[in-house]
């Protein structure tokens, strides 16, 4: 990607907080906004834990008729999308909605609804079920509500890549742009894995912290103890449009997407290829994509999976893509604070980038506490420090070896 | 209550609008925006509520309340 693409506006519906200034302001604290969870009974549950998001209703603005025809993952999308409008300062009537897209990311689809009514098609039989089901539960649902709802009628699109899904749906939404086919895009992500159904298959996986009892302390990536990471839902939007379109409405950038490297493992379909070749692969053709060199490169947001064997191939990625220069590269995994956002974890992971470019601030990986001596690299353990960004990469794996990586700069 | 009432009540109620929102002669396209997934909604719910069975080519987005509530007093007889 030579011609860049800029970020000019930002919503967010996180367990951290639900609009930007928040969920910064939040982040600075440096503390965990993992809880138990509540709102059914989980007690039977493996893991238990998650990142929440209490305050939708309060935050939304849409009606009631709406909310009870949607999910919840598309409900947070609106909520995220008319923010991002806002804060990007689009005037809805005088746009040409033609040339406005929607790229969304999510890996699970829409379950608090589908099994409710699939409960009721058991329980009363056919005509139980909800008429709204077939639109509400499917992973492109969010994507069809947000057009729906603006009238949006550009080039749009829904990516399914389990964790990586919101990093390509980024990507595919600034290629769209750059091609200069839609003047305007949202792009992120939104995941709800917080129901009965979603929790129950996200515990099979085998890859969720069971640290049930410290909530606060179970996220804990790259620590000799840590046990898996912990789930959380919400969503991340940003509008896109490229640069000069930008500076002519007068409208803040909070950066660019200038790049983008991916590859498949190609080796299991859940687990990851025991050498890392193909991770780096990925992060070579990013930083080729970019026009970047390995010096270059100020910060890396990482991918965080908290498991003895992905914090490992992460690590020894790295090590071996960035040599020596890696001591100048600040790493680290705000995502410790929230929770793991799955499908949409790299929308929110940008977010975050974008606050650390404009503050010069990198947040740090929490819950860092003892060292394993296979991923033995600088994490930015449990506080926050000061740091000039320029250029940062964000890294997302999807499950069976699916490598994005995005690079961001101001 | 008189079933026409009734019937304004349960439309009402079912696709989370107000009552007066609903103008008794007025097509609930008109009224109300109302879609096709919510008219699917409405057959099965007033269905349900009035004990008849409603088809869902027998009331449609340009049905108006007084129009269904005929329908289902004639179902009901």
């Amino acid at each position: 990607m030579t011609e860049r693409v800029a970020i000019t506006g930002i919503g967010v519906v996180s367990p951290a907080g639900l609009k930007k200034e928040t969920f910064w302001a939040n982040l600075k604290k440096c503390k965990s906004f993992v809880d138990e969870i509540t709102r059914f009974d989980a007690s039977l549950y493996p893991s238990r834990i998650a990142g929440q998001v209490h305050e939708l209703d309060h935050y939304s603005h849409l009606s009631s008729r709406l909310v009870k025809k949607i999910d919840v993952f598309s409900h947070m999308a609106l909520v995220a999308s008319e923010q991002a409008l806002q804060d990007a300062k689009i005037d809805l009537n005088n746009i040409d909605k033609t040339r406005v897209g929607v790229f969304m990311g999510n890996a699970i689809g829409g379950w608090l609804f589908a099994e409710t009514e699939l409960r009721d098609m058991y329980v009363e039989g056919r005509e139980g079920v909800s008429p709204y089901m077939a639109s509400a539960w499917f992973p492109a649902a969010p994507q069809g509500q947000v057009t729906i709802y603006y009238g949006f009628k550009g080039y749009s699109k829904t990516i399914v890549a389990d964790k990586a899904s919101s990093a390509l749906a980024i990507w595919y939404g600034a290629k769209i742009i750059k091609e200069g086919k839609n003047d305007y895009v949202l792009a992120g992500g939104m995941e709800a894995p917080i129901t009965p159904y979603a929790l129950l298959s996200s515990n099979t996986c085998g890859q969720l912290s069971k640290n049930n009892l410290n909530p606060k302390k179970a996220y804990k990536p790259y620590d000799l103890y840590r046990d898996g990471f912990v789930l959380a839902e919400g969503s991340g939007i940003v509008n896109l449009e490229k640069e000069q379109h930008a500076k002519k409405r007068g409208i803040n950038i909070y950066g660019y997407i200038k790049g983008i490297g991916f590859s498949s493992d190609g080796y299991h379909y859940s687990r990851y290829s025991p050498d890392s070749e193909s991770f780096e692969y990925a992060i070579e053709e990013c930083l080729k994509d970019a026009d970047w060199s390995k010096k270059d490169v100020d910060y890396i947001c990482l991918d965080a999976e908290a498991t003895p064997m992905g914090d490992f191939l992460e690590t020894k990625a790295l090590k071996n893509v960035f040599g020596k220069d890696l001591h100048n590269i600040a790493l680290s995994a705000p995502k410790s604070m929230y929770g793991n956002l799955l499908g949409a974890q790299t929308a929110l992971d940008l977010i975050v980038t974008l606050f650390s470019i404009n503050h010069g601030t990198v947040l740090p990986t929490i819950n860092y506490e003892m060292q394993d001596p296979y991923c033995d690299l600088d994490y930015t353990p449990n506080v926050l420090k000061e740091k000039k960004i320029d250029k940062a990469l964000l890294l997302a794996r999807g499950r069976g070896g699916i490598n994005v990586v995005l690079a961001i700069e101001k | 209550m008189a079933l026409k009432e009734e019937v304004i009540n349960a439309i009402a109620d079912t696709l989370d609008v107000k009552v007066e929102e609903l103008g008794e002669t007025e097509k609930l396209y008109d009224s109300i925006g109302v879609d096709s997934t919510e008219m699917v909604e409405l057959c099965v719910s007033l269905g349900k509520k009035f004990g008849v069975k409603i088809a869902s080519n027998e009331i449609t987005k340009f049905s108006t309340p007084l129009e269904i509530t005929k329908i289902i007093e004639s179902k009901k007889q």
